[in-house]
């Protein structure tokens, strides 16, 4: 019964969203108040049909209701209730909806939320918004209805998957899910600004935070995809330059360069074509990422199983969802900046070029994703052969430009805007440069057998850290003593990029550390056996069987000794889970400031010993840190800039294309 | 980038070409995408493999470090007189750790000499005791030098070549079980090689 009214709700939400994706529209064409009215209900009923329709599946998952064909696949009544919830979005047709569910969400806020918005663009961008939410709407009743009944319930369920059951998991989808929709409030802004053929500073003012909230939680939600896959794969990596991983990657460079173009936008009126490109492009990137890998439309080596039916529903979906936008691109994107006055011209020395530059190169990066993403698929359509290209390609094409774009970065801060440069420009340029010069001589000095492009990748953390902190410095007047009331004074955006950009040389410094310096040791130890790695002593003192709630493990017993001195005691795992016959492999992690110590049990037997996995991988942990610091950035600017904003938003437009 | 172009303001609502430019190239892509899903529903997507221009020739020699002893270079003339399959892999590649137990099994049959493909030594390894190690010869390919020699489009990828170095066979990714009944094992039983005669249960 209850999953017959989600069902019904879901049906309900989407007639509502074919109502705001049409009647809005020709309200505004044709003047008419009540039609335009009509779009803030739409979309609050749209939301709350899909609401109470995610409510229905997550109570289907909580109560095990194995007559709903989904839940029999894939949950199971054993399974502990958090990763029943978490169960709820661990498939296709359940993370659809909750992908909707975001989609509506982001509409209901705007709906509530922008009063001080030109009633002509919010009513378009909830127009738009309804579009997206009606062909996603579509595609889940037509080809992925998550409430199919099944004539015969199983008495339990199918899906206990250990591996699913994790923490990491259950967080990591929604996150990401946020940041990937979100853009599409960044899209709908931008088709809502074509069709009415102008876009302005206040256009870029009301995007703008969606923009930094979608940006935060795409950043978030990849570092806790990459952390998962670090502690739980066993493997010791962070980025493994996967499919799956790229089609996260390239939303977010997308989403970066979007970050940078608006505030040109923003501050000086330029650039208003591109960033609307940006727009849909960094929206299609996510369309693409979460469905055409995902559910294979092309075969990946991820996905053999592809549904037909399915792969030409979402071929229509993005025909329509990037096609249409770019058609009206190419129709009325020369028209936005021929606006009279504000689209100045870009003088070489200022801000605005150097934003060009970061633009460039992003895109650039983001191109090279899709390329070495792309190339294997397309060569498996063309030829059948089914091949990677992996790592090798990206260190050869994706690192040189991420180079360039971080020896921008520290002179982009300090140009100012229209033309010129801020008169710290000279001391921190000169800082950074020191910086770098100075670490590249110590590490070429001390450290062996570095190559040149480790010692570059060294130098360049050390040169945009060095021009972070001086530019921090030189307009708090650090230098100066007159700390304290220089630091109120600096608007929160600024402290937000400085945060942003901070956390990139922290992001960078692990990065760097981990690819330069770390030891592993793969050894086949018996009892007694001790390990030398990276100045520590590791005994394998053995293994002990124990038993935990629904598995038995093999443990081993690492003693692990610094100067003598016992640090710690590493067991890392194998876990057989009896009822399911699958093994899991726990690693031990030691994770500190200054690096983690890493140990992964492999097989074997008392006789000839057991395979172990022994690492050392300095400053690690610093890369999620970098990440965390460039989500609070992003935040900052968001929050400080929203705070500034009422003074702006009283200019209406009421052009009416 | 289109954005500064401010000097001819009297351009309004006009096409221009780089303004068309985006949706010409997303069209070409689903165009593309189109084709590949029409053909797979059709069921008429060829799985054929591209032919190499190296088949029928002898496979070229380029010398490269065996893993275990770099002093020494791959010798495939060591092989004289049997068919062996040559296997390019990585330690990055996940099509590679599928193909792992497909590999065990042909190392019943013939030799198998493994070459891993822009790979580190170290990594490669650690995907050997994790993965297994089948192969009669493993020998480290750095920088691709011996994989452009032979054309390799990426990596998992397999030679089968015959008892005097010619190449007589290419397999662009992982092994599989239709490859190998389909192709690999009637291919090693015409060179007289015993092969798993209930191939289909294995």
């Amino acid at each position: 019964m209850i999953a017959e009214l989600g069902h019904f709700a879901l049906i309900l939400a989407f007639i509502t969203s074919l109502v705001l994706a049409t009647v809005p529209l020709i309200g505004v064409a044709k003047g008419n108040t009540a039609m335009i009215g009509l779009a803030v209900p739409a979309s609050l009923v749209m939301a709350g049909g899909v609401f109470i329709a995610f409510a229905a599946l997550i109570w289907a998952f909580l109560t095990s209701d194995f007559s709903v064909a989904l839940v029999a696949s894939h949950s199971h009544s054993a399974k502990p209730l958090i990763y029943k919830i978490s169960g709820t979005w661990g498939n296709h047709e359940g993370s659809l909806l909750l992908w909707i569910v975001i989609l509506v969400l982001f509409a209901a806020i705007l709906a509530l939320r922008g009063a001080a918005m030109p009633t002509v663009l919010k009513t378009r961008t909830l127009a738009v918004q309804g579009i997206v939410s009606a062909a996603f709407l579509a595609f889940s009743l037509f080809t992925s209805n998550p409430f199919a009944r099944l004539a015969n319930p199983p008495l339990d369920g199918n899906g206990l998957n250990p591996v699913l059951q994790d923490p990491g998991l259950a967080l990591h989808p929604p996150t990401l899910y946020v940041g990937y929709v979100g853009l599409s409030m960044a899209f709908s802004f931008a088709v809502a600004g074509l069709l009415q053929g102008r876009i302005d500073q206040s256009w870029a003012t009301h995007v703008r935070p969606w923009i930094s909230a979608a940006w935060c939680a795409l950043t978030a939600g990849i570092a806790l995809g990459s952390w998962w896959a670090y502690y739980e794969l066993g493997w010791g990596g962070w980025w493994f330059w996967d499919p799956v991983e790229n089609a996260s990657l390239m939303p977010w460079l997308a989403a970066t360069a979007l970050m940078h173009s608006i505030s040109v936008v923003a501050a000086r009126g330029a650039f208003k074509s591109w960033t609307i490109l940006l727009a849909i492009l960094a929206f299609s990137l996510s369309l693409v990422g979460t469905f055409i890998v995902r559910s294979g439309l092309l075969t990946s080596v991820h996905s053999f199983a592809s549904d037909p039916a399915r792969g030409v529903f979402i071929l229509g979906i993005l025909l329509f969802a990037i096609g249409i936008p770019l058609a009206l691109f190419a129709w009325r994107g020369p028209a936005l900046n021929s606006e009279a006055g504000d689209s100045p011209n870009v003088e070489l020395v200022s801000r605005e070029f150097g934003l060009l530059v970061n633009n460039f190169l992003l895109t650039a990066a983001t191109i090279v994703v899709l390329i070495g993403t792309f190339y294997p698929l397309g060569l498996e359509v063309a030829t059948g052969a089914r091949i990677t290209v992996g790592p090798p390609y990206f260190d050869a094409t994706f690192n040189p430009i991420m180079a360039v774009l971080v020896v921008a970065m520290v002179f982009g801060p300090v140009l100012a805007w229209r033309r010129g440069m801020l008169p710290s420009a000279r001391s921190v340029a000169s800082t950074a440069a020191l910086a770098a010069i100075c670490v590249i001589l110590w590490f070429f000095a001390t450290g062996t057998g570095i190559s040149v492009a480790g010692l570059a990748g060294l130098g360049l953390t050390a040169w945009i850290g060095g021009g972070v902190l001086m530019d921090i410095a030189q307009r708090t007047k650090i230098t100066k003593g007159g700390f304290g009331g220089r630091v109120t004074s600096i608007p929160m955006p600024v402290w937000g990029m400085w945060c942003a950009h901070f956390g990139m040389v922290v992001f960078l410094a692990g990065a760097m550390a981990n690819g330069l310096f770390a030891a592993e040791a793969v050894v086949r130890a018996k009892k007694g056996d001790v390990i030398e790695l990276a100045g520590r002593r590791i005994t394998f003192a053995g293994i002990e069987q124990r038993q935990g709630p629904n598995y038995i493990t093999s443990t081993a017993i690492l003693e692990m000794r610094e100067n003598g001195r016992l640090i710690s005691t590493m067991t890392p795992e194998n876990r057989l889970y009896t009822a399911q016959r699958q093994t899991t492999t726990e690693a031990a992690i030691r994770p500190r400031l200054s690096g983690d110590d890493y140990a992964v049990l492999g097989d074997g037997d008392s006789e000839q010993g057991y395979t172990l996995r022994l690492y050392r991988k300095p400053l690690v942990s610093w890369i999620w840190g970098g990440a965390g610091l460039m989500v609070i950035g992003g935040m900052l600017a968001a929050v400080g800039r929203h705070r500034r904003e009422p003074a702006k938003t009283v200019r209406t437009s009421k052009a009416v294309a | 980038m289109n954005g500064e172009d401010t000097k001819d303001k009297s351009v309004r609502g006009n096409l221009r070409l780089s303004f068309i430019l985006p949706l010409v190239g997303f069209l070409v892509l689903a165009g593309f995408a189109a084709v590949a899903l029409y053909s797979t529903i059709l069921g008429t997507r060829n799985p054929a493999q591209l032919p190499s221009v190296l088949i029928g020739k002898a496979a070229p020699e380029t010398p490269i470090p065996l893993l275990n002893d770099t002093a020494k270079s791959l010798d495939l003339a060591a092989f004289q007189g049997t068919p062996i399959l040559v296997n390019f892999f990585a330690s990055w590649c996940a099509p590679c750790r599928a193909e792992a137990p497909a590999l065990a099994l042909i190392a019943e049959y013939v030799p198998v000499i493994g070459i891993t493909y822009k790979d580190k030594p170290t990594d490669a390894r650690v995907f050997l005791t994790q993965y297994g190690d089948p192969f009669s010869a493993i020998s480290v390919d750095r920088d691709g030098k011996l994989g452009f020699a032979w054309g390799v489009y990426g990596v998992p990828e397999s030679y089968v070549l015959a008892g005097d170095g010619t190449v007589l066979w290419r397999h662009a990714g992982p092994i599989d079980r239709r490859v190998l009944e389909a192709e690999l094992w009637p291919l090693l039983s015409s060179l007289s090689v015993a092969v798993p005669s209930g191939a289909a249960d294995q």
